[in-house]
């Protein structure tokens, strides 16, 4: 029997990654990942729940059951990583990093250090054998490859991802049969290591902020003040207090947030839907890291966002047609057809 | 279902909700108010305390009603000055080892049955020890305190420091929460000061507790409001938590020792039918708490793999357990960690029968079967 450790986070769809490779006759470990327990005020985390509801599926499916700590590790490479690029003024994805430090690095090597063939999770992601290609999900809608896309190629040889062959609502008919009581589990929001809690709210623990001036990038003129420029992220349209007469500010058009300028603490706005700090045709991606190549590609530059076309040139992606510009920090995952072959952050 | 978790939570009895109703929908007004419906109720909360102090011999006047034992912990702890230190048994609950932590304080050790060792609390307590806190029963292991004597060791220091001329006064807190079914209280025979009740360990309503506090003792209110509860607990007072309470506690004062003598037989019915582990609450224990080691299995799989078969028991307290930790109060008694790990709390009650102890057993020793097959396959 193939050994497996798979990563149980007592949500639905690792549970159901457990109990299908349970039914396909592998020898599975579930491992809980203790990346982050931090209460934070007034937010409990809900680690230790999240811990129970795993290990209870453990059970009933009759498998062996760790705990794996990993957090001083994450720490390290995915929460010093994000506030260091915060503070730069960029929006970093702490999932991209957590998949590709954590879970497909240093859960994977020591699955294979005890002796595991494969790893599992419960992404919606495929892997084609026998060239190990990374995939898109069937379920188009729930796809995660966007958060898997600098996992290693040795990973990905090594990983399966039961649910990925399967739509959602199936995942939890499945659940729901087989009584597993997470089946009914809400999903959670937020930060995803910290629970309900939004990233402002956690950003506000870790950087020390000023408050400063909102300008309408044409004008220079001050709309309004925020809590510090950090928290802005390029394309953002709520959560901003502007002030300023009613005839100026409020003509029902919504302001932008278009530029930062750190060193002054100012953020720039604009309602002018054409301006160029939105729209580009053109994205300059650093550490850039691709596991085949290909010059007419698909490009997803947010989670669940539709696919668009481009050209990859080195470093550079040219766009067939216009897109909205994404926040520095943010990632450009690459595909060709289904195939997953990479990507990189935005620079 | 078979509820063997009684230390965690009572099921409201049907004598107590029944009481409590009225005041819900007709009898709902403030008893503030002044009008003579509203001095009805009134008069009929203060009937209730009068009851509840009555059972522990005390007088309504003494006691302050609060939203359940943790408060009532968290008030007896503003009995302390700020520049006051305070002493604690190792194995008390986290209402009482979170509140000492905002003073200068130091655990007194147990033995390996979870008894005060009293030679500790002689070397610990200095003449700037202000509260002493020892919990009557244990709520993990169910171990009953020698209060009185620990009552009467105080009185020699207070003797002690009044011939010194040490002005600093001395106070003995203890958290009944757990002992209220089993045990007859009485504040002069324990020789407490401030005694914290709960009404959701004895059938009563969640949210329901009171502290004794005896004249000598000058608090702080927590919060401030209409000054309710002698200035020491403003709010609206919780009329039919406390009617509840006033009920619940009359019948368990009536039920105690047909109760301890049920308990007794169901407990040597679980130590006889149950197959291969430890007894660790072997003495000095409420009737009602069963406290088993498998070593080498780990408990909390068997707390699910229970559930599965509606047989609901715990690892230890369930808030120590939500909160993914080791249990405090089995490190204390020094168990290893293994033998924690392999720890299963059973905990009787009133909604016990004996076919369910019986049946329990053979479950219990299924499912100890299991894991241990599971483990050796």
């Amino acid at each position: 029997m193939p050994k497996v450790f798979v990563g149980m986070s007592g949500g639905v769809d690792s549970s159901v990654a457990a109990m299908l490779l349970v039914e396909q006759g592998y020898d599975v470990t579930g491992v809980y990942m203790k990346n982050w327990s931090k209460d934070l005020p007034g937010m409990k985390c809900p680690w230790a729940d999240d811990l129970a509801d795993a290990k209870r599926v453990a059970v009933k499916l009759g498998i062996d059951f760790e705990v794996w700590d990993f957090e001083k590790e994450y720490h390290e490479k995915v929460v010093e990583y994000m506030l260091k690029e915060f503070k730069k003024g960029n929006t970093p994805n702490p999932d991209v990093m957590c998949n590709q430090e954590i879970k497909f690095k240093l859960f994977f090597e020591k699955a294979m250090e005890r002796g595991a063939d494969f790893i599992a999770t419960g992404h919606y992601a495929r892997i084609f054998s026998p060239e190990s290609h990374l995939a898109r999900a069937i379920d188009e809608n729930k796809d995660q490859t966007y958060f898997l896309y600098r996992i290693s190629e040795d990973a990905i040889a090594h990983t399966l991802f039961p649910v990925g062959e399967m739509l959602k609502p199936d995942v939890k008919k499945l659940a729901k049969e087989h009584g597993l009581h997470n089946a009914y589990k809400k999903e959670s929001m937020g930060v995803c290591f910290v629970g309900e809690v939004g990233m402002k709210d956690f950003l506000k623990e870790y950087i020390d902020t000023q408050p400063g001036e909102i300008r309408e990038v044409e004008t220079e003129k001050k709309l309004g003040v925020h809590e510090g420029a950090v928290f802005y992220t390029i394309g953002q349209r709520h959560g901003l207090y502007l002030s300023g007469t009613a005839g100026e500010v409020n003509d029902g058009l919504p302001y932008y947030v278009v530029a930062k300028d750190l060193e002054k603490n100012i953020v720039y706005v604009s309602k002018n839907l054409n301006d160029s700090h939105i729209w580009t045709k053109e994205l300059k991606l650093k550490d850039v890291l691709m596991r085949g190549e290909a010059k007419d590609v698909l490009v997803r530059l947010r989670h669940r966002a539709p696919l668009v076309k481009a050209t990859f040139d080195k470093d550079t992606l040219h766009f067939e047609n216009e897109i909205k510009r994404p926040a520095a920090g943010q990632s450009a995952v690459i595909y060709d057809g289904e195939i997953c072959l990479g990507g990189g952050i935005i620079a | 279902m078979i509820y063997l978790d009684h230390a965690a939570a009572t099921p409201v009895s049907a004598k107590v909700f029944e009481a409590m109703q009225p005041y819900f929908l007709n009898d709902f007004f403030n008893p503030s108010s002044a009008y003579l419906p509203a001095k009805k109720v009134a008069s009929e909360y203060e009937e209730a305390k009068g009851k509840i102090a009555h059972a522990i011999g005390a007088k309504a006047n003494d006691l302050i009603m609060t939203a359940g034992a943790t408060e009532a912990n968290n008030l007896a702890f503003t009995a302390v000055s700020p520049n006051g230190e305070v002493l604690y048994l190792k194995t008390e609950h986290d209402s009482v080892r979170n509140p000492a932590k905002r003073f200068v304080y130091q655990e007194i050790e147990v033995d390996k049955n979870g008894r005060i060792l009293t030679d500790d609390l002689r070397a610990k307590i200095s003449d700037k020890t202000e509260l002493i806190s020892v919990a009557l029963a244990n709520n993990e292991l169910g171990t009953i305190q020698p209060l009185a004597e620990i009552a009467a060791f105080i009185r020699e220091v207070r003797f002690d420091r009044l011939s010194r001329g040490v002005k600093t006064p001395l106070y003995l807190h203890s958290d009944a929460s757990q002992a209220m079914n089993l045990l007859d209280i009485n504040v002069a025979r324990l020789g407490v000061d401030l005694l914290t009740l709960n009404a959701a360990k004895v059938y009563g309503p969640k949210g329901v507790g009171a502290l004794y506090v005896s004249h000598d003792v000058r608090l702080t209110p927590l919060a401030l409001g209409g000054g309710q509860e002698n200035g020491l607990r403003s709010g609206t007072q919780n009329v039919p938590g406390v009617i509840g309470f006033a009920e619940a506690l009359v019948n368990a004062k009536e039920h105690l020792n047909g109760n301890r003598k049920k308990y007794a037989e169901f407990r040597k019915i679980l130590l006889e039918g149950i197959k291969d582990y430890e007894l660790i609450n072997k003495k000095h224990s409420l009737d009602n708490f069963v406290v088993l080691c498998f070593d080498g299995l780990d408990a909390e799989r068997l707390v699910y793999l229970l559930e599965d078969r509606e047989v609901y028991v715990s690892t230890g307290a369930a808030c120590a357990a939500s909160k993914g930790v080791r249990s405090h109060v089995l490190t204390a008694i020094g168990l290893s960690d293994s033998e924690i790990a392999g720890s299963l709390r059973l905990t009787l009650g009133e909604t016990n029968t004996k076919e369910q102890i019986l049946e329990a057993v053979e479950i219990i020793n299924e499912v100890v079967a299991g894991e241990k097959a599971r483990i050796h396959a």
